[in-house]
C-alpha cells in the first residue's frame, strides 16, 4: 500500500538523537568533573570592571518587542495552515481554493487594522 | 605491566605513546594541561606604558595569536591577568577585583618594572609590586619589556602548566 | 555671482610685559608686593586679598584682555620666604599676544584664596588639584574635592614636609590596608601551580 511507513524505518533518527543529547550533555558532564569549585563572595559579584556594581540590573524596555512577537505568532500559524493546504491542493478543488481565500482575507483585515495602528512602525 | 610492544604501541615520550598511525594514548594531566596551555586567554589590564608593549607583542610583528593568547575584554572569559604598568594604591582594589572574578585556573604575569616592584617609583601612591596583594606566577622585568621578553615570559607560563599535576578535579 | 566678504582686523602688537606690571602697580598700588623680571619673563607678587579684583580688571579691560588662563598651580616655600604658599596664575591674551605671570601670596594658617572660576571656567580642575595637593581652600569654587588622590586620603602630597615615600603601611590608606587583608584573607583560593 502506499503511503504507509514501517516504525523501523525511523531508527536512524532515533539514532541521530541519542547521539546529539550525549554530545551536549557529555560535555555539560566532562565540564562538571573536571572543574574546580572555589565559590566566594569577591568572586561571584556582578562584573562592572572591576569596581562595586551600582544601579540596577534591569531596566525598562519598549512594549514594540512585544507587539512584534504577537504579530509573528499570529502569522507564522497562518503560514503553517497553509502548507497542508498546498500539499493536497491538487485533490481537493475549487471549493478548498475558496475556502482558503476567505481563510486569507479575513486575516488580511486583521494586518491592514495593525498596519493603520502604526504596530508596524519601529520608532 | 601488560606486555604492550606486541600490539605496535610506541612510547614517544614519558606517558604517552602511540598506536600506529593515529591513536594516542597518554594521561588526563598531559591532555588538560596541554588544553590550558595553548589557549592561554588573558584579561587586558594595561595600566601605562607597558601596555603599548602589550600590544605591540600582540600585534601583526610579534604575533600572539599563533600561541593560541586572544585578548579577552572580561575576566569571566579569561584565563590569566597580565598586569601591566604602574599600579597605583587608588587602583590596587580594582586589580584585586578583577583577579578576584577570573574563574579557576587563573595565573597572573606582572609585567614591567613597576608592576614587579614598583620600579623608579618609591612614592607614597604607588604600590611597591602588585604582589603584595596578588599571587604572581611570572615576573617579566624591563621598562618596558620588549614583546620578545613578554613572550618569553608567556612561555615560562606555559612551561609552569605543563608541570602541573592533578589540578583538574573539583577536590583539587 | 556670490561675494564672500572676508573681514581681517589687525589688533595692535602686544604690550610689553613689563608695562603691564607697570599698569597693575599705578591702578593696585598698596597690593603689589614686588614684580620679578627673569630674561623677559614678568611676574607680579601681590597681596591674596583683591586678587579675584585684579584679575577680572586684567580679564575685562579692553587693552589688556587676558582671556586664556594657561595654568594655576601652586609653590610651597617652606622657610624659605615668609609667605608660604604662592598660587601661580599664567595668563596669556589671545588677542594681543602677550602674557603674564601673577603670584598671590597665600599664609600657611587658614590658606585660602577666592577662586578664579567665574573669570574662567577652565580653572575649575586646576583649583582641585591645588586643593588636593597643597591644601588652599578656594572660597567660592563650585566643587571642591580632591582630583588626584583617593577621595578620603589624609595628607597634602606635595607639599614640602610630606614624605616621599609616602606615610608608614599602619597609618596608609583605609583602602590599600583592605586590599592586603581581604588578600591575605582568601589564600586559599589562589591557584598554585
Amino acid at each position: 500500500m502506499p503511503g504507509t511507513y514501517l516504525p523501523s524505518e525511523y531508527l536512524p533518527v532515533l539514532i541521530f538523537i541519542i547521539i546529539a543529547e550525549a554530545f551536549g550533555f557529555g560535555a555539560l558532564l566532562i565540564g562538571m568533573i573536571f572543574r574546580p569549585k572555589k565559590p566566594y563572595y569577591e568572586k561571584l559579584m556582578p562584573y562592572e570592571s572591576g569596581i562595586t556594581p551600582t544601579g540596577e540590573p534591569r531596566y525598562k524596555f519598549s512594549i514594540r518587542f512585544y507587539i512584534i512577537a504577537m504579530l509573528f505568532v499570529v502569522f507564522d500559524v497562518e503560514a503553517i495552515f497553509l502548507y497542508p493546504w498546498a500539499i493536497v491542493f491538487d485533490k481537493i478543488g475549487i471549493y478548498a481554493f475558496i475556502e482558503m481565500n476567505i481563510f486569507i482575507i479575513i486575516l488580511l483585515v486583521g494586518y491592514i487594522y495593525a498596519w493603520r495602528k502604526e504596530a508596524f512602525e519601529w520608532d | 605491566m601488560i606486555d604492550t610492544s606486541a600490539m605496535g604501541i610506541i612510547q614517544v615520550e614519558e606517558d604517552v605513546k602511540i598506536m600506529p598511525p593515529n591513536i594516542i594514548i597518554t594521561t588526563f594531566d598531559k591532555i588538560i594541561n596541554w588544553g590550558r596551555l595553548s589557549s592561554m586567554w588573558p584579561t587586558t589590564f594595561g595600566l601605562a606604558c607597558c601596555a603599548i608593549e602589550m600590544m605591540a607583542a600582540g600585534a601583526a610583528h610579534n604575533d600572539l595569536d599563533r600561541f593560541g593568547i586572544i585578548f579577552r575584554g572580561s575576566p569571566r572569559q579569561a584565563d590569566c591577568v597580565i598586569v601591566a604598568g604602574t599600579v597605583t594604591k587608588k587602583m590596587a582594589p580594582v586589580v584585586r577585583r578583577v583577579y578576584d572574578q577570573i574563574p579557576e585556573p587563573r595565573y597572573v604575569i606582572a609585567m614591567g618594572s613597576c608592576a614587579c616592584t614598583g620600579g623608579v617609583f618609591k612614592t607614597y601612591s604607588t604600590v611597591q609590586g602588585c604582589d603584595s596583594f596578588l599571587p604572581v606566577d611570572v615576573y617579566v622585568p624591563g621598562c618596558p619589556p620588549r614583546p620578545e621578553t613578554l613572550l618569553e615570559g608567556l612561555i615560562m607560563l606555559q612551561e609552569k602548566i605543563r608541570n602541573e599535576k592533578a589540578r583538574w578535579s573539583p577536590w583539587r | 555671482m556670490a561675494v564672500t566678504e572676508v573681514r581681517i582686523t589687525i589688533h595692535p602688537a602686544g604690550i610689553d610685559p613689563v608695562q603691564i606690571a607697570e599698569k597693575i602697580k599705578e591702578l593696585f598700588p598698596d597690593q603689589v608686593i614686588d614684580v620679578a623680571n627673569f630674561r623677559d619673563q614678568v611676574s607680579v607678587i601681590i597681596k591674596k586679598d583683591m586678587a579675584f579684583a585684579i584679575l577680572k580688571h586684567l580679564h575685562d579691560d579692553p587693552l589688556l584682555s587676558f582671556d586664556h588662563l594657561q595654568d594655576l598651580t601652586a609653590v610651597d616655600y617652606l622657610k624659605k620666604k615668609d609667605v608660604r604658599f604662592e598660587v601661580v596664575y599664567g595668563l596669556y591674551s589671545m588677542k594681543y599676544r602677550h602674557q603674564i605671570r601673577i603670584r598671590a601670596q597665600v599664609a600657611e594658617d587658614n590658606p585660602s584664596i577666592n577662586s578664579v572660576v567665574p573669570i574662567w571656567e577652565g580653572a575649575n580642575w586646576h583649583e582641585r588639584e591645588c586643593y588636593d595637593m597643597f591644601g588652599i581652600r578656594f572660597n567660592g569654587h563650585p566643587d571642591l574635592r580632591r582630583i588626584l588622590m583617593p577621595e578620603d586620603w589624609e595628607g597634602y602630597p606635595l607639599r614640602k614636609d610630606y614624605p616621599l615615600k609616602g606615610p608608614e603601611i599602619e597609618n596608609d590608606w583605609i583602602g590599600f590596608r583592605e586590599v592586603i587583608r581581604r588578600s591575605q584573607e582568601l589564600k586559599e583560593f589562589e591557584w598554585e601551580g
